[in-house]
């Protein structure tokens, strides 16, 4: 069993150890007996989304995210085409961000996103970085995680996140967060998601059995201390609700 | 009169703070509450010098400090590390006459990376150090372009900048600016021509995003740099590192200065370039310069030797959240030669604030410690287990993997197992914790 993994901007969109999430979403696949491929797309390359199962990208600086938005304005169509094949996309961070119609930079000035969805972001000139929990309808237990945006995201009614006992949804404190829609999916969750949520690891994972019309046994193997981490997170940040 | 008020004020209460032991932010606080605009309204000396940056802010006043009182100049400086403004209001203040006159030659500040644009709202510095700008902290500092963005507007034209001429973000601080000078180091024994490292931060120019060409690099992505597409590049240095071995632990200023090193580390290679420039800029005079900076040893205590058992110990004091403070620790053991053991614990993550991210840990080069000599790896503290995984995904044969969920425990295991040399690895927030139940050596 092969798969592709496109792995976009990994040198201009790597915050804090987004890498990692590519890392574990391969050990998973690896103990499953499925190899993954790693595509890593630069501004340099072609954005050549054919044939990936599943495409990620992290979270950059403000600069940055305005770079790829730039450098990188056929990929929306390329992404959409991606999606229609079946591929499964996740963006985290600001890269959620240009999944959308649009983003207002501090300046005033509106960058078009990709248009996978209608969403609208504004960045404002204050960053609030903080430590999330997140329940979702998608999971039983909640993610754990981290926040740092300058930005509320408007528009969106599929969220990823029912509501967050801890951090700052879309544009409001508790609030929805992320985007669903389809095999699209996208939280401003910052860094090592994957890492640090073993059941959002075995979803992805899951979805990846199920477009690739493959068996995917009930009881996936677990990667060593990983959950054992996400228990003493969990805690650790329950007792800060 | 109200600067009279506040200068009354302020020493009242940090004469009183000292009595019962508290710290220094509070009374410059309320003097700024009576005399908002206190620090316009004191004189200053003629030299005012700042340092900033993400790593070695301590480490540079410190050797600044030292050398300027060698030269036989009176030196004031935030020693106790109160970097934000009210803790220089209270220095300026408890430093000056009631009048508001300092009487000290040298006014020198530690400025937190981030506020820097409150405390130099009313006076600029005469120099101003910036070291460099890392990923440090993203619990606060969001990322280095955000700090670069908080650090700019607290520039004054008519302020010297002195910058590290390797780091390509910290030499965007000179665009459209006349006075910078710049320290850096030559290319030398430690060069390489790859990157080292599991992310590389200077492979796109930080003012246009496009590639970056690298003629070598010192580490991370501090080295020589070109932008391939808008030429921002590393200019050439006014002082330099001209030679440097860090194995025999001497470096060469300027082709003509041999300083040996008490801490044969890359960053303190970087931290003394700093306090040399900034020091030669201020009219420090050659001799008396080289001789207080050779073998310094910091008295910041960021390196401290202790007994555990029968094992000499090192503390590598690092930051949580600082991947480049735990690489350069690191890369620190990977060089001895001796058989070691290293223990790394992270246990709280701050001292000062409660988070319970662990992403940093993804950013450092633990494979750094995939070395022959190094024996075996304790790994220790509440987030023992997202160490243990991030370890899993590193090169490091499993077997030399030892896991203790609290500082106690790995304490016992040391004293009843051998008698290597042994490097602990942690921040302040957790070093006491191995300290107090350890011989603290002189």
């Amino acid at each position: 069993m092969e798969l592709t993994i496109a792995h976009l901007y990994p040198d201009a969109m790597s915050l804090y150890g987004e890498y990692a999430n590519i890392t574990v979403l391969r050990r998973k696949l690896e103990a499953l007996g499925v190899e993954a491929a790693v595509r890593e797309i630069t501004f340099e390359d072609a954005a050549d989304l054919s044939g990936a199962d599943f495409i990620y990208m992290g979270a950059g600086t403000e600069r940055r995210q305005k770079a790829v938005l730039n450098a990188a304005a056929s990929l929306g169509a390329r992404l959409k085409a991606a999606v229609e094949d079946g591929a499964v996309l996740l963006f985290t961070g600001n890269a959620m961000e240009t999944l959308g119609a649009s983003v207002t930079d501090a300046a005033g000035k509106v960058w078009p996103g990709y248009g996978l969805a209608e969403f609208t972001t504004v960045e404002t000139d204050r960053r609030d970085p903080g430590d999330v929990v997140a329940a979702s309808l998608l999971w039983d237990t909640p993610a754990v995680g981290f926040m740092n945006k300058c930005s509320a995201t408007h528009g969106i009614t599929s969220p990823m996140f029912s509501e967050l006992p801890l951090g700052f949804g879309n544009e409001t404190e508790h609030g929805p967060e992320g985007y669903v829609s389809g095999n699209v999916f996208a939280t401003h969750l910052t860094g090592p998601v994957l890492v640090k949520n073993p059941h959002i690891l075995d979803f992805f994972v899951r979805r990846l059995f199920a477009v690739k019309g493959w068996v995917c046994p009930e009881a996936l193997p677990e990667l060593p201390h990983q959950r054992a981490a996400y228990e003493v997170t969990l805690r650790e940040l329950r007792a800060r609700i | 009169m109200r600067l009279f008020l506040a200068a009354v004020v302020c020493r009242l209460l940090r004469f009183i703070g000292r009595l019962v032991g508290k710290g220094s932010s509070l009374p410059g606080k309320y003097a700024l509450k009576i005399c908002p605009d206190v620090l316009g309204r004191v004189k200053l000396p003629p030299c005012v010098i700042a340092v900033t940056g993400s790593n070695g802010k301590t480490s540079t006043v410190e050797m600044i400090a030292a050398i300027l009182r060698a030269d036989g100049k009176t030196v004031v400086y935030n020693e106790e590390g109160s970097n934000q403004i009210e803790g220089v209001t209270t220095l300026i203040l408890c430093n000056s006459t009631l009048g508001g006159k300092m009487t000290a030659d040298v006014l020198l500040l530690e400025s937190d990376e981030r506020y820097a644009r409150r405390s130099f709202r009313w006076f600029h510095p005469t120099h101003f150090v910036i070291t460099n700008l890392y990923r440090d902290q993203l619990t606060r500092n969001g990322s280095p372009e955000w700090v670069y963005n908080a650090i700019l507007p607290a520039l004054h034209p008519d302020t010297t900048l002195v910058l590290n001429a390797d780091d390509p973000l910290v030499s965007c601080f000179a665009r459209g600016r006349g006075r910078v000078k710049w320290f850096g180091l030559d290319e030398c024994a430690v060069s390489t021509k790859e990157h080292h490292g599991v992310y590389h931060d200077g492979a796109r120019c930080p003012a246009c995003c496009g590639r970056m060409e690298y003629s070598c690099y010192h580490y991370e992505h501090i080295g020589h740099y070109r932008c391939a597409d808008c030429g921002h590049h590393r200019h050439d240095a006014d002082f330099s590192v001209t030679a440097l071995d860090l194995e025999s632990g001497t470096l060469t200023i300027d082709k003509e200065t041999e300083i040996s090193l008490a801490f044969k580390s890359i960053y303190n290679v970087y931290n003394i370039l700093a306090a040399w420039s900034v020091c030669s800029l201020a009219g420090a005079d050659k001799a008396v310069m080289a001789r207080v900076i050779n073998n310094y040893v910091l008295k910041n205590g960021r390196m401290v030797c202790f007994t555990i058992g029968s094992h000499h110990g090192t503390l590598l004091t690092s930051k949580h959240e600082n991947s480049v403070a735990y690489n350069t620790n690191l890369g620190y053991i990977a060089q001895r030669a001796e058989p070691c053991e290293v223990l790394i614990i992270v246990d709280a993550i701050s001292r000062k604030y409660f988070t319970g991210e662990t992403s940093w840990l993804w950013d450092i080069d633990f494979n750094q410690l995939n070395r022959a000599h190094v024996k075996k790896v304790i790994l220790c503290g509440k987030y023992v287990n997202d160490l243990a995984m991030r370890f899993d995904c590193t090169e490091i044969p499993g077997e030399k993997i030892v896991c203790c969920d609290t500082v106690p425990q790995a304490v016992q295991l040391l004293e009843g197992d051998g008698d290597a040399a042994l490097y602990v690895v942690t921040c302040f927030s957790d070093r006491d914790k191995l300290l107090n139940l350890a011989k603290r050596e002189g």
